[in-house]
């Protein structure tokens, strides 16, 4: 049995469904992400877990012990709120001692304990602040301290960079990350970008509609989506339009316009012969040569917008009445283009993934 | 920092002032008379009336006994109204638009429809609570508790109830969660609140009418009682004195809700 183990899992309010159906097995020690858009019902599953929303169906297991009908306060579990959920009306220090003194410790173990975790977190010397005198950044330091200090078997992150500017979730995704890997805790980390997933997570479950889609490493989930909504979610994609000329085991023979590709089919999708699918092709995997080249090109296109970014340069290519948008590395030893420049497109035959 | 208000709003404003506190004053200079009778503007002031007030063994023990009341319903709405304002702001069915519109009611509906209908009641049930300080009492929370509730509501609407869950799963129960979480953050409605209470049921007459005992009378209904048969300004003294008691009380509850935050800020 897993560590975590959620077995037909479903959350009804009234006539609508949160969760349906949800198998999860999270592994100890996993940084485990559910990602997926606003609505989907991921903070109701990380909800079920913390025991503030009760299942309509299904059991909920931690560690071998059945905790679906635990109170919270008997689960075990740190949970750090989008919103840090600091309590105002205490210091730092009594924020993060909260845990300690409802477990009855002794004084002078508290004082030991909330000092290391505010070393930890990089706070000390701000015991005495309040919640108001604390920046975005801080506070959910002293959130993640308060957590961490009670040694939880499993910690729970609802969007905690959501309240953040660009450049401090960027500092605070490593550092979580990194906190994470040195204490060792089981995480399970609640977000709606797929970057943040992608960058910290061991496992990712997308979710849609109280549903889990796939469930997979970053790279099978970046590579190999399941699915076009999958696809279309988890970065940027290019969905060719096409109609399967030819199946051979996982390789398929695109057909697109009068040129012919190739693509792969994962998970357990299947096609067959004639079928209209899509073709997934991701913008940095894309090559592109002038027309002159010597290669005898499959697909050819024209430029019909670029776009300079600094370290890539961005092209949009029109292929019949399809469009293609291609990220090049911006090196010497690649090809400039410029507007109206007709162009080969070439890439990798793994690197097209079929969609039915 | 400064903000300018336009001229006319100033006036108004001012204007307003005047006129609802003009009566207090009419009330207060009208029991500072030498005169035998109650006038306005008083004939010459001095404090005569004020020491027949404190010599009157009838105004006094009406003091005391509106004193007693208003606490003993202070007590039970501020219980009563803090419940049924957590109940309503956390609970999710249909109809809880319905009932807090119920629970309020006393206060929309005329005074004197809510005292009949309680002496009405209490005699049909053959309590034996008509006309005893018990049926008066429970008047008054009736009347007071929608003003707890709405305090401690408005209070509530503010409070984020992830700090109560965060106290939860940090090892908290309910109970501890909200001791030691919710109520220190709602506490300031909570006090508005019972304070509130306390001056509705020191001044409450309609009710009072229907549901007080002749021997033991609040004092809006023994100052009624007295102005009705001899126009004396010793009414107009015993409307000083409760006039002060709840300028004092709602300075006390200012001076404990602002002495709070000082600490607040300066700990930090
Ligand atoms: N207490 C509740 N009562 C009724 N419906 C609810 C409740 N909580 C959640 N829902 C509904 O359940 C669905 C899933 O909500 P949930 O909060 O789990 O989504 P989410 O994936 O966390 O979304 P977001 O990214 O916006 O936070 C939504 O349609 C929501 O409206
Ligand atoms: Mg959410």
């Amino acid at each position: 049995m897993s560590y975590v183990e959620f077995s037909t899992i479903s959350k009804h309010f009234g006539n609508s469904v949160a969760v349906a159906d949800l198998d999860l097995q999270i592994e100890q020690g996993e940084f485990f992400s559910l990602l997926g858009p606003s609505g989907c019902g991921k903070s109701t599953t990380l909800r079920m877990l913390a025991g503030f929303v009760k299942p309509t169906t299904g059991t909920i297991h931690v560690n071998g012990r059945d905790v679906t009908a635990l109170p919270p306060e008997a689960r075990d579990i740190g949970i750090v709120f989008q919103n840090y959920a600091i309590f105002p009306h205490m210091t730092v220090f009594d924020n993060i001692a909260f845990g300690l003194v409802e477990r009855k410790l002794p004084r002078g173990e508290i004082k030991q304990k909330v000092d290391a975790a505010l070393a930890e977190v990089g706070m000390t010397g701000f015991e005495g602040r309040y919640e108001r005198e604390l920046s975005g950044g801080q506070k959910q330091r002293v959130a993640l301290a308060r957590v961490l200090v009670i040694e939880p078997e499993i910690l729970l992150l609802d969007e905690p960079l959501s309240a953040l500017d660009k450049k401090m979730r960027e500092e605070m995704k490593f550092w979580i990350k990194n906190i994470q890997r040195s204490v060792g805790i089981t995480t399970i980390y609640v977000t709606h970008d797929q970057s943040e997933a992608l960058t910290m997570s061991d496992r990712i479950a997308v979710m849609d509609q109280g549903r889990v889609l796939q469930i997979g490493t970053p790279v099978e989930i970046y590579e190999q989506p399941a699915s076009r909504f999958i696809a279309e979610f988890i970065g940027e994609s290019n969905l060719l339009n096409g109609i399967v000329s030819a199946v051979d085991g996982a390789v398929c023979s695109i057909r697109i316009g009068n040129a012919t590709v190739t693509g792969r089919l994962t998970q357990n999708n299947s096609v067959s012969q004639d079928q209209d699918v899509a073709l997934l092709v991701r913008p940095e995997m894309i090559r592109l040569h002038a027309l002159d080249a010597d290669e005898q090109p499959k697909l050819t296109g024209t430029v019909s917008e670029t776009i300079y970014q600094g370290s890539v340069v961005r092209y949009r290519i029109q292929i019949a009445d399809q469009d293609l948008m291609v990220e090049i590395a911006n090196r010497p030893d690649l090809p400039r283009l410029d507007m109206t420049d007709e162009v080969a497109v070439f890439w990798d035959a793994e690197s097209g993934v079929v969609m039915p | 920092m400064e903000r300018k208000i336009p001229l006319p709003m100033l006036v108004l404003a001012i204007l307003g002032f005047c006129y609802l506190l003009f009566p207090i004053l009419v009330v207060v200079l009208a029991g500072l008379t030498t005169g035998e009778f109650l006038t306005f503007p008083p004939k010459g002031l001095s404090l005569r009336w004020v020491i027949s007030f404190l010599n009157s063994e009838k105004y006094l023990s009406a003091f005391f006994f509106s004193f007693k009341l208003a606490l003993m319903t202070m007590v039970v709405s501020t219980i009563l109204g803090t419940a049924a304002a957590l109940f309503l702001a956390r609970s999710r069915f249909v109809g809880r638009a319905a009932l807090r519109a119920f629970f309020l009611s006393p206060v929309v509906l005329p005074g004197v429809v809510v005292g009949f209908a309680l002496y009405a009641f209490f005699i049909a049930s053959g309590m034996g609570i008509s006309r005893t300080i018990w049926g008066l009492w429970i008047g008054h929370i009736l009347y007071s508790t929608p003003y707890v509730i709405g305090t401690v509501g408005a209070s509530l609407a503010t409070f984020d109830v992830s700090l109560e869950e965060a106290a939860r799963s940090l090892g908290a129960s309910p109970m501890r969660a909200f001791r030691k979480i919710t109520f220190p953050n709602i506490a300031q409605g909570i006090q508005a609140g019972s304070i509130f209470a306390f001056i509705v049921s020191f001044g409450q007459f309609e009710v009072s009418l229907f549901l007080s005992a002749p021997n033991s009378e609040p004092l809006p209904i023994a100052m009624y009682n007295s102005l009705r048969y001899k126009f004396e300004p010793d009414a107009a003294a015993a409307g000083i004195f409760a006039i002060t008691l709840v300028i004092a009380s709602v300075l006390l509850t200012n001076r404990l809700v602002n002495i709070r935050r000082l600490l607040e800020r300066q700990d930090g």
